[in-house]
């Protein structure tokens, strides 16, 4: 009877449905809490494991395994995914793969191409997810392990809150915690030598990053944001949400007439209650931007935090530009200036912006990341980066984005190096010298990405480029070789509809450097420089394909400042592994 | 209880300059009497008097000592922080101390009670340091006795039912012969006050350390972190039995090697093993750092002498001074002019935190000048390991010293103490050893 025959199956639907906590569990039905994902469909195996990511429960606490969910039984598919719960490891296991596969598919489609791991072994093996790893208030990301370790642990008797004394907390069961954590494997898949802390920023940009990545989804769910807008009377930046029905006071006996935190200005918000620390976005967008900041904060989340709050500065204030008309218009019909209700149309509307507005920004940042130099990264090139590619991609600043960005940043006294002026020609990276050749024979792929005949061609053609041009990049060709250590094809929509195709190629050079020659006890240290490079496919002229052409050169060029940066860094070596790493479960941990 | 009868006159004041740096040798911890001269004039400025791990002679002989050498007056104490290894021995010797004239206390500003910052800073230490040594007393083991030195030293040991750090704390407010003490709580840039017999020997004191900025210090209590902190959940051993009542338990045969690769389940297990951090260890180096950098940094000048007391100021402290503001950050890269300025021209360093890799950071040494002298109050296999770069002394830091110097590096356990291991480099020509070898003399 079930025969196969080709020509009527049924095709599987491209999304797959499953359930997961919107922030955590402590939020109960709130805000649209219980939220349904539709991640890219791909067949499962028990863990579930799949091509990208592979769930496996092993508690390293208790040297124990937990049953393995298997999302393409019947029962489950059925249903869209377990219903949330933090008593069935089988819903932590599918909330894990869900948010993760969520998390990469938004850099993927903002990166326009397929992202890598960077594991110790192969990099076509699926990143590890290992729910309850540990029994500790920590969840990192480990190169070596291959993988994400989410911990769990008892909420102190203490607790109050949301959180029961002496509940089990869940670091898997926060969605915010698994997208920070996967956008470090991100990062790391994209940027080998971003983990090297060269300079005070780099550790701090980690975390900034997949705060931000976190973060901007709290604003890309409508289903959350219209509670939330109704309840902030359209400011969604506000630290907390109007009581249901409020009596004018703020004792009241009754729960529906409390005001309540705003969960979408908090990051991880169940685990900051109970580690008792002030959390999120709201702990740096509270305060007046101090350019001071810059000078004195090392701690790598709190420096990480000045560069969260000027992104979110600009998000808000683009927010604000780009819904002000539907409040005039709201106003125009006798709406009061401060709503207390805000009509449901309007709501909506807003919430289509807001959510727009976030998945803009997101996509902002994450295709900044392909214009970042290739070590050493500092807040400065960050901005420099996002300046570049947001400008390659929409040359008109439509919604004066890119201007709410460069001002939240000067608030801030984030500035870069080398940029004459704080105007977008000048923090735009300077167009590669003309001089440079085209890179003839380079392939381009296609959107998958590059097949092993495809690298084993670029490879030598971009080694051999380097070494020709090696002053020209900006590498002194007597300091030896040149690698490349990666390079990938991005294809993206521009506004003129007309599809761009480049290729982001990484050279670094490395030397080995003392510490301090007249003292060799003290050993040596590497040293690196780099550039990364824009290729780009051009536009056929006539029926012929262009040449291959360098757009971009962005330099982070050895210099004496750099080298004694970097050799302090080293000497100093806080929060490092033995190879002069970040060591993200330190990081996280103390 | 005294093994050695202490001496009279023991090593007076011979150099040209009237200066005497006295290193007392007890073992892990700081114990300095600097001594002055002026005509007829001998004034003594003691620098901390503790020691918390691999003692050697006794403390309380070297206090006995102390009052013979000072006949029982101190112009000036300075306490540079409070980590037992520099204190405790006004606790252990609290009797002998309370007939001790001291005109002046310096604390750093930590210490200050009317500074509500400050005394959450201490609180919010002293707490993480008494879970701490709950926690390593549940996981007693070989690699965790370093660690859980640090929070012994946070804490002190008990005497009589009370920590030795609060009862030196109280001895240093109150318990010399003229009570209560003259104490003056100092930071970065302060005007010292100097007892009346120092000024009037026109010494001049700079006070370089410690920091003030309320960010810098705040990141110093290391509690800012946004989120992932762990303390709460680890007081103690932890529960290993599995998560839902066992209800899920399972071998893991859902993962053959056809998913994992050959040996899968058994890698996964060994680098979960691997992976699990040791964060109740990072908390306590995090908590040592802390105490550390709340050293007061003083630079004495004396008849031309410069001499620089830099307690265990370790990189948060230092590279205020140094770089002006947070290493790295932007302008902050390179050493101030004023930073090599003074270093260049220090003639004497008691060197930071026991010779550990990152309380003298390269480009403080390499600004000091060829020739200074430097002391080092240590002890082998108190702290750290080789392995991780983390052993105190540093040995590269000691050689390269030893370089800068040239060989005059006195280090407290150069000579031997019976029962005690000793470093067996000879001591350098330039330092005596008068009597009974109980302390190491450098005169100027």
């Amino acid at each position: 009877m079930a025969t196969s025959n080709s020509q009527n199956t049924i095709p599987f639907p491209g999304r797959r449905p499953l359930k997961v906590y919107a922030f955590d569990p402590s939020l109960g039905r709130m805000l649209g809490n219980h939220l349904t994902l539709d991640v890219r469909y791909e067949p499962l195996k028990p863990g579930p494991v799949g091509a990208r990511f592979a769930v496996v429960d092993y508690d390293g606490n208790a040297k124990m395994f937990y049953e393995a969910v298997d999302l393409d039984h019947p029962a489950i598919l059925l249903r869209g995914g377990l219903d949330p719960t933090e008593s069935d490891p089988r819903f932590h296991q599918q909330m894990v793969y869900a948010v993760a596969s969520e998390t990469l598919e938004r850099f993927e489609v903002a990166l326009g191409r397929r992202i890598r791991w960077r594991h110790a072994k192969s990099r076509t093996a699926p990143l590890k997810l290992f729910p309850h790893a540990l029994k500790q208030a920590n969840a990192f990301y480990s190169r070596d392990a291959g993988g994400i370790l989410f911990g769990y642990f008892q909420a102190s008797q203490d607790t109050q809150g949301d959180v029961l004394p002496g509940q089990t907390i869940f670091t898997c069961l926060s969605h915010d915690i698994i997208a920070h954590e996967v956008t470090h494997a991100v990062i790391d898949g994209i940027r080998q030598y971003f983990t090297e802390p060269t300079n005070i920023d780099v550790a701090a940009f980690h975390e900034a990053f997949a705060d931000l990545a976190a973060l901007f989804r709290h604003f890309s769910h409508q289903e959350a944001l219209i509670e939330a807008l109704q309840r902030t009377g359209g400011r969604l930046y506000g630290p907390s949400l109007r009581a249901e029905a409020s009596d004018g006071t703020e004792n009241s006996p009754i729960g529906g007439q409390l005001a309540s935190d705003n969960p979408l200005v908090f990051l991880a918000r169940q685990f900051g209650m109970v580690s008792g620390h002030g959390v999120g976005l709201r702990d740096a967008i509270d305060q007046k931007a101090d350019p001071n900041d810059i000078r004195v904060l090392t701690e790598p989340h709190a420096r990480g935090s000045i560069l969260v709050a000027a992104m979110f500065d600009a998000y808000f204030t683009t927010y604000i530009r780009r819904t002000a008309d539907l409040f005039r218009i709201y106003r125009a019909g006798s709406g009061q200036a401060n709503p207390v209700d805000l009509p449901m149309p309007l709501a909506t509307l807003l919430a289509e912006r807001a959510s727009k507005t976030a998945e803009m920004f997101f996509q902002i940042c994450a295709r900044a990341l392909d214009y970042c130099p290739p070590v050493d990264i500092t807040f400065g090139d960050f901005l420099r980066a996002v300046i570049t590619a947001d400008t390659d991609l929409y040359p008109v600043d439509a919604h004066r984005v890119r201007e709410a960005i460069m001002q939240a940043f000067r608030r801030r006294g984030i500035t870069p190096d080398g940029a004459g002026y704080f105007s977008e020609e000048a923090l735009r990276w300077p167009d590669a010298p003309s001089e440079l050749p085209p890179v003839n024979g380079l392939v381009f792929g296609d959107p998958n990405g590059l097949t092993d005949q495809e690298k084993a061609i670029n490879a030598p053609i971009l080694r051999r480029y380097a070494k020709d041009n090696a002053a020209l990049l900006g590498f002194d060709p007597t300091q030896g070789r040149i690698a490349a250590p990666s390079f990938h094809p991005m294809f993206r929509l521009g506004e003129d509809g007309v599809l761009r195709i480049d290729m982001v190629v990484e050279f670094i050079q490395t030397t080995t450097e003392w510490f301090d020659p007249a003292i060799p006890e003290l050993g040596k240290f590497e040293m690196r420089g780099g550039v990364t490079v824009m290729i780009a496919s051009p536009p056929f002229e006539g029926e012929q394909r262009g040449e291959p052409r360098v757009r971009y050169v962005i330099p982070r060029k050895r210099s004496k400042e750099r080298f004694e940066c970097q050799r302090s860094a080293f000497a100093a070596g806080g929060m490092m592994t033995s190879d002069h790493r970040i060591d993200f479960a330190l990081v996280h941990g103390a | 209880m005294a093994g050695i009868v202490p001496v009279e006159n023991a090593g007076p004041i011979i150099g040209a300059a009237g200066i005497r740096v006295r290193m007392y040798r007890v073992g892990f911890g700081d114990f300095f009497l600097l001594s002055l001269k002026q005509d007829d004039e001998v004034a003594h400025i003691l620098i901390d008097c503790g020691v918390h791990a691999k003692p050697t002679n006794s403390i309380d002989d070297a206090v006995a000592q102390l009052k013979v050498d000072t006949k029982g007056h101190l112009a000036l104490v300075i306490m540079t922080h409070r980590h037992a290894d520099h204190i405790s021995g006004f606790a252990k010797c609290a009797a002998t101390f309370k007939e001790f004239q001291v005109d002046q206390v310096w604390m750093p500003w930590f210490e200050d009670p009317s500074n509500a910052q400050a005394v959450k800073i201490q609180a919010g230490i002293t707490a993480v340091a008494q879970r701490l040594q709950m926690a390593f007393s549940a996981n007693a083991s070989p690699g965790n006795s370093s660690f859980a030195l640090m929070a012994g030293n946070i804490l002190g040991f008990d005497i009589a039912g009370q920590s030795s750090n609060d009862l030196a704390l109280s001895v240093l407010h109150k318990g010399f012969a003229n009570t209560p003490s003259k104490v003056a709580y100092l930071k970065a840039g302060d005007d010292a006050p100097l007892p009346d017999v120092l000024t009037k020997m026109q010494l001049s004191a700079e006070i370089l350390g410690p920091p003030t900025d309320p960010k810098l210090v705040s990141q110093m209590d290391g509690k800012n972190h946004q989120y992932l902190d762990q303390l709460d959940a680890s007081t103690g051993k932890t529960d290993s039995s599995p998560l839902f009542g066992g209800q899920f338990n399972s071998d893991g045969g859902a993962f053959g090697d056809e998913i994992l690769g050959q040996n899968g389940l058994l890698n996964v297990t060994r680098k979960i093993a691997q992976a699990q951090p040791d964060v109740i260890r990072a908390i306590a180096q995090q908590a040592d750092n802390t105490i550390n950098n709340q050293s007061i940094v003083v630079l004495f000048e004396f008849n031309g002498k410069k001499l620089l007391f830099a307690g265990d100021a370790q990189w948060g402290n230092w590279q205020n001074l140094l770089f002006g503001g947070a290493f790295g950050a932007p302008g902050h890269t390179a050493l101030t002019e004023e930073a090599k300025a003074i270093l260049k021209s220090i003639d004497f360093y008691k060197v930071g935190h026991h010779g550990s890799t990152n309380a003298t950071p390269v480009d403080a040494l390499d600004a000091m000048r060829d020739g200074i002298v430097a002391m080092c109050s240590t002890a082998v296999g108190a702290y750290g390991s080789e392995k991780n770069k983390s052993e105190v002394p540093r040995v590269p830091l000691m050689d390269a010293l030893k370089a800068k110097t040239g060989g005059k590096l006195a280090r407290s356990d150069q000579a031997p103490v019976p029962g005690a291991d000793t470093f067996p480099d000879p001591l350098d020509p330039a330092f005596d050893m008068p009597t009974h070898e109980l302390f190491i003399d450098y005169h100027l």
